[in-house]
């Protein structure tokens, strides 16, 4: 496994050889999302877009909305304000049944994967969505059904293979520990095909070990399937390592949104982060 | 075997004639167990062989080969060496530095590596490992980015080797009979503990012949499975998983990846299998953990039968006599407890297991045979194409390491140092005279580094580094790592540090195993607040005193060893610590630098004081430094008269 | 269910028999119950474990609805007998059977979309004990409901099930052992019917997604399970449980009120089997079942009657102390 150092060693070296990637084309864009719960304003009319093929960071403090954004792209939330567009289609909100389906997956901050499931039985539900056969045929678990089951559980041991998690592949995930279980949540987003994917703080509660393994498997999923990956992280230096562009929030406003570099250097940032008082 | 047989390319067209269909490799790949046989594995080999012959390999060439157990780099050995060049097995978790040292000092100029992470390593050191001009790596994943024109995919490789070899079909069979048993075969990079690396050069004539011995001393057939798990740089793995597989034509297993061996080992339940003593004392420790958080008739059930087990098992093993009735009980632990135990572990079809490399607890050498695991001991180096010494069937003992294997001579030296003789001696360390001169005499003796001596069974016993075997006060053989391993062995001793070079009689430092006590702590309701108190505890005294009276009546049973008997004893108030410097990173202990830190504790060993006060520098995890002091009370331990009746015979040896 | 545990249940099922068998020729023996013959305890065991399919039968509806949601769904016999009620009532309306029994089915799948609609779907994230209650409101409803709907007249539901004795086994018993045709019908429907479930909730996309949703809601919805049909499709099936029941029920005892109240007969066999498994219904429902019958008519006549009211009960409760998870239910996993 690399090490820190060759990681970084070797994004220096993809930096060198490509400025800043580019990416041209919109994949999601909310525009003026507000969302309140009861008098609470959690999000204000916040506004920002992924761009096809980019790792994408959403960051702030505690408490800066950056979940119910998600929660807001992935349709668990409704907000009361604002427009979201996937793939060109505008809506005022997402289900997230519909969300699934067009190719959103997601990871939660306190891991939400079938406790009682093996890992792969984890997974393959990643692949529910994907089943095309018919009841009947399901119920013979015959014909057509069983080369489909088939063709699902090659793909899903094609990802736990990319996760490196052979070892796990029946163990029921409740027995695991934390950091294999983020992975196993990953694994199972990464079963639905997924364009675009959504990472609720994929390193908190990690040791830099893991960290740094999951540093390389987001990196790897973005290079290797071309997945965008929108993602919330508490650990600053992670965030500017990986990630293309960077939203901040605070508060439930859209502080700044630019290129780690930009937003680094950003004075309102810096404030939110020092804690100077508004 | 046919004469014209002496190189594994000739071997891998013998079995692709001979046995077509039957399997050569399988690789778990994606939870599916992948086979291929022996015509698919010459047909690749002889793709690959062209394929490399067109990217400019020639005889005499290196290739160095890194990553985990894979047939294709089993298979990449066997097409370098069809091409009359030599595979260069490395460490795959070495780190760059080490790499280039040996890139460089083998003039490699190709490489196959198996991912990204060894391509990474390898693009590291290219400034100092100037000869390396290609790269070729097995799985692509993370590197599709990667544009140097010098790497290559195993696949394209293939390809351009497939269409070569359509063009020229003779090519491959050509230089496979170009090559002949006098040429080299491999070069095996051994860790020496000081220095570099050194690169110890066999012919195909060495290794074929050791492997052949060693096959046709245990019966090994074309029916065995082997799973290869261990480092493929290590000559070990050369010998049991490439050279009897090729010898004998059985089939050679790899794992999904080095966390699975477990399950691996379970699905495919291995004919013939190796582990260092390390592993076989993992899965001991799995299967008792196991066993404590079973229910209580489960757990009863089973330790009657392991009872049995070890009264009987081991004999019925060695085929001496046993009562019906413990046959019988055996036979019913057998179907209760032994074979689903084994299945479990994926030894239910071993016939033959080795162990090596460092001492085995006696304990878990026969648990192991009492289950009717046939596991044994040998004695090994890479210079000797590993048989030395094995444990011929029906002569096991524990504390030996066997009798010479076939073809093998040993003697031991006027200093106690082990030393042999046999066909599968290497022919010198590359490009290093001075280190093959000091190493192996013109006679062709090898020195072993490590002191030993026959027993009267005519077995070799291996005691320790032949540098660390000291002399005591009246001339008599001190061999503290023998002493140390013998305390070690038990579970509440996690250190032991002997002294007894120069003095009259043998004394040692003990460290407590906190986990091993703080468990019988618990369980017997003993507070404790500290290491320190837990250490100094009167019960854990006692308990310490009867293991090291236990391993004085052992050594006293000894008659070379017996006068080596611990006469005083302290426990330590601190672990002994790498961090500290007082261990090595690979645990070993480092005895000058503890007997400079700890000088006074080993004066009162030998003054008669009652109690020495200890104040010791340690450094926390987090670099900070500090003290511990303690008082620590210097312990007497009976000693027992040796048996034999003559002690001084180890002397005159 | 592996083929060990399999073994286990071919070898000690025979084993328990025999020696409740022998344990009761002991009493006799010693003048404690009035009488015992092999034969008749073989004719009691049997008409005990008919009945005992019929328990299962309400079994199961709790044990779907409980492993989707983590209900108990206090409603459940109330549908059974609002199905067997309308039913009832569909036939008397002219309705061939088969046809009525369709139309049934219809309407239950009717009621548990609007159920899912009404009631559940306001409720999502709260807090078991409230959808608990929300199911007793529904037993009230729909137990009025039903009875506004159709009166309250004890209804006799004959779809044309044969009632007459029979005798089986006459070559191994002499005269052979005597059951109803009626539980012998009533049992192979609902052997089928466990077996039809079995398969669909174990192979199909369906099944898979059920079991998803029973962990964790959560997740479920993250990989595009819609919740909501997973929720309405289960009560369905339910549903059309919970009419076979009310049919095989009603059929025997006639469709009145305490129909109803059968649930409280499938609360022993739940905690028996386990609250989440389809095989421990099966198996909790026969226990329950055999082990009245046993009890009622060897012990029960030595001791004055009536222990088949609370006999269930009290082996529940014994079972209870040993294995709190019943015999099928999931182990809980708690990470060391």
């Amino acid at each position: 496994m690399p090490d820190a150092s060759q990681t970084a060693a070797s994004d220096e070296q993809a930096a060198a050889e490509a400025p800043a990637r580019r990416f041209a084309e919109t994949l999601l864009e909310v525009q003026n999302i507000t969302l309140r719960f009861g008098g609470v304003k959690a999000l204000t009319d916040i506004s920002f877009d992924i761009k096809k093929g980019e790792i994408r960071a959403i960051i702030g403090p505690n408490g800066a909305g950056k979940s119910s954004m998600l929660n807001v792209i992935n349709g668990f939330y409704t907000p009361q304000e604002g427009t979201i567009s996937f793939k060109g289609k505008l809506r005022k909100a997402m289900r997230p049944h519909e969300a699934a389906k067009n190719g959103i997956a997601r990871t939660f901050q306190n891991i939400a994967l079938f406790k009682g499931m093996s890992t792969l039985d984890n997974i393959m539900t990643g692949r529910l969505l994907k089943m095309k056969s018919n009841l009947l045929l399901q119920a013979l678990y015959w014909g057509p059904n069983l080369r489909e089951e088939t063709e699902h559980r090659a793909f899903c041991e094609r990802i736990i293979d990319f996760l490196e998690i052979q070892a796990i592949r029946k163990t029921p995930v409740g027995k695991l520990p934390y950091g294999l279980q983020k992975r196993v949540e990953l694994a199972r987003a990464l079963a639905m095909e997924p364009e675009l994917l959504l990472l609720d703080e994929p390193m908190a509660g990690m040791n830099v070990e893991e960290k740094e393994d999951m540093c390389r498997f987001i990196l790897d999923v973005n290079e290797e399937f071309g997945t965008t990956i929108a993602l919330i992280e508490h650990d600053m230096g992670v965030v500017m390592d990986i990630s293309d562009r960077v939203v901040v929030l605070d508060y439930g406003r859209k502080l700044a949104d630019g290129t780690p570099d930009e937003v680094r250097g950003n004075q309102a940032v810096i404030d939110a982060y020092l804690g100077v008082s508004h | 075997m046919s004469a014209e047989l002496d190189t594994f390319p000739k071997l891998l067209l013998h079995h692709a004639e001979v046995r077509p269909d039957a399997p050569a490799m399988r690789e778990k790949d994606y939870g599916i167990w992948l086979t291929n046989s022996w015509k698919e594995a010459r047909e690749e080999i002889e793709a690959l062989a062209c394929g490399m012959h067109q990217r400019g390999f020639r005889r005499g060439d290196r290739l160095a080969i890194v990553g985990d157990n894979r047939p294709r780099l089993y298979w990449a050995m066997c097409a370098v060496q069809a091409l009359g060049g030599v595979p260069v097995p490395l460490y795959q978790d070495s780190v760059a530095a080490e790499m280039a040292y040996v890139l460089d000092h083998a003039e490699v100029r190709f490489a196959l590596v198996e991912d990204q992470e060894q391509v990474d390593k390898l693009l590291e050191v290219r400034e100092r490992a100037k000869t390396l001009e290609q790269i070729f790596y097995d799985d692509e994943r993370g590197l599709r980015n990667y544009t140097q024109e010098f790497l290559h995919h195993y696949d394209a490789l293939l390809a351009e080797g497939r269409d070569f070899a359509k063009r020229h079909p003779q090519f491959f069979t050509d230089e496979i009979a170009k090559g002949s048993g006098g040429d080299v075969s491999i070069m095996c990079y051994t860790s020496g503990t000081t220095g570099n690396p050194k690169g110890v050069v066999l012919t195909f004539d060495n290794v074929l012949k050791s492997a052949r011995n060693g096959a046709e001393f245990e019966g090994l057939t074309a029916k065995e499975d082997m799973l290869a798990y261990l480092p493929m740089a290590w000559v070990g793995d050369h010998i049991f998983s490439y050279a009897q597989s090729y010898a004998a034509g059985f089939c050679v297993s790899c794992p999904e990846s080095g966390a699975t061996v477990m399950h691996d080992l379970r699905e495919l339940g291995p004919t013939y299998f190796f582990a260092p003593p390390r592993i076989f004392e993992n899965i001991l420790t799995t299967v008792m953990i196991r066993m404590e958080d079973a229910s209580a008739p489960k757990r009863r059930i089973f330790r009657y039968f392991m009872e049995v087990a070890k009264r009987a098992g081991i004999k019925i093993l060695n085929r001496q006599p046993v009562p019906l009735g413990d046959r019988l009980l055996y036979a019913l632990g057998e179907l209760l407890v032994y074979g689903p135990l084994k299945n479990t572990l994926g030894l239910t079809r071993v016939r033959l297991a080795y162990t090596a490399g460092e001492a085995i607890g006696p304990d878990i050498f026969d648990f192991y045979r009492s289950l009717g695991v046939n596991l044994k001991q040998l004695y090994g180096s890479t210079e000797a194409s590993v048989f030395v010494t094995i444990q011929p069937d029906g002569e096991i003992y524990a504390d030996t390491v066997g009798k010479p294997a076939p073809e093998v001579e040993v003697k031991i030296a006027e200093d106690g140092e082990v030393m042999f003789r046999s066909p599968g001696v290497f022919q010198e360390y590359y490009k290093n005279p001075e280190a093959t001169a000091e190493t192996k005499t013109p006679e062709g003796w090898v020195h072993t580094g490590d002191a030993g001596f026959f027993d009267d069974k005519g077995h070799l016993r291996i005691i320790d580094r032949a540098k660390d075997v000291g002399r005591m006060n009246d001339g008599k053989i001190f061999a503290p790592k023998y002493i140390e391993n013998k305390l070690k062995f038990f579970p509440n001793i996690k250190e032991a540090v002997a002294f007894g070079h120069e003095r009259d009689y043998a004394t040692a430092f003990l460290n407590i195993d906190l986990a091993a006590l703080g468990s019988w702590a618990e369980r017997h309701n003993v507070a404790y607040g500290s290491y320190i108190e837990l250490s100094q505890h009167p019960e854990v005294r006692e308990i310490l005193r009867e293991h090291v009276e236990s391993v004085n009546r052992d050594l006293a049973g000894d008659s070379h060893l017996g006068h080596t008997q611990i006469r005083r004893f302290l426990i330590l108030h601190k672990e002994l610590d790498a961090d500290d410097g007082e261990l090595t990173r690979t645990r070993k202990v480092r005895r000058r630098v503890i007997a400079e830190k700890y000088g006074e504790l080993i004066e009162a060993l030998y003054s008669g004081k009652a109690e020495v006060f200890a104040s010791t520098e340690v450094t926390f995890e987090d670099g900070r430094k500090g003290k511990i002091e303690a008082t620590l009370t210097v312990l007497d331990a009976e000693t027992y008269p040796v048996a034999g009746g003559a002690p001084e015979r180890a002397a005159a040896e | 269910m592996n083929l060990r545990t399999i073994a286990i249940w071919a070898v000690s099922v025979p084993l328990v028999i025999a020696a409740l068998g022998f344990f009761h020729q002991a009493l006799a023996a010693a003048g404690w119950i009035a009488f015992f013959t092999w034969p008749f305890y073989f004719e009691v065991i049997l008409n005990g474990l008919l009945q005992g399919v019929m328990y299962s039968l309400v079994a199961l509806g709790f044990v779907l609805i409980f492993k989707a949601s983590g209900i108990f769904n206090f409603a459940q016999g109330s549908l059974v007998l609002f199905a067997a009620l309308t039913m009832v009532g569909l036939i008397e309306m002219g309705l061939p059977w088969p046809l009525a029994f369709v139309a049934t089915a219809v309407v239950m799948v009717g009621v548990a979309i609007a159920v899912e609609r009404v009631v559940l779907r306001p409720l999502v994230n709260q807090p078991h004990i409230i959808l608990f209650m929300a199911t007793i409101g529904i037993f009230y409803f729909m137990d009025g409901f039903g009875q506004t709907l159709w009166g309250s007249d004890v209804k006799v539901l004959d779809i044309g099930i044969p009632k007459d004795p029979i005798f089986i086994l006459g070559g191994v018993f002499e005269g052979g052992l005597l059951v109803q045709s009626f539980d012998v019908i009533a049992a192979l429907c609902g052997a089928l019917l466990v077996a039809v479930l079995a398969v669909f909730f174990q192979y199909t996309r369906i099944g898979r997604a059920l079991r998803a949703v029973a962990d964790d809601h959560q997740a479920a919805l993250s990989v595009g399970i819609p919740l909501k049909t997973i929720w309405a499709i289960v009560w369905s099936v339910a549903g059309i449980v919970a009419l076979v029941a009310g049919i095989m029920w009603g059929g025997k005892l006639g469709v009145q009120f305490t129909l109803a109240l059968i649930a409280l007969k499938a609360l022993p066999v739940l905690i028996l089997g386990g609250f989440t498994s389809i095989p421990g219904a099966i198996i909790g429902g026969l226990i329950i079942g055999a082990g009245e019958q046993v009890a009622e008519n060897f012990v029960g006549a030595a001791i004055g009657g009536a222990i088949q009211d609370w006999f269930a009960y009290m082996l529940a409760m014994v079972f209870l102390l040993f294995r709190p998870q019943g015999l099928f239910g999931e182990k809980i996993i708690e990470r060391v």
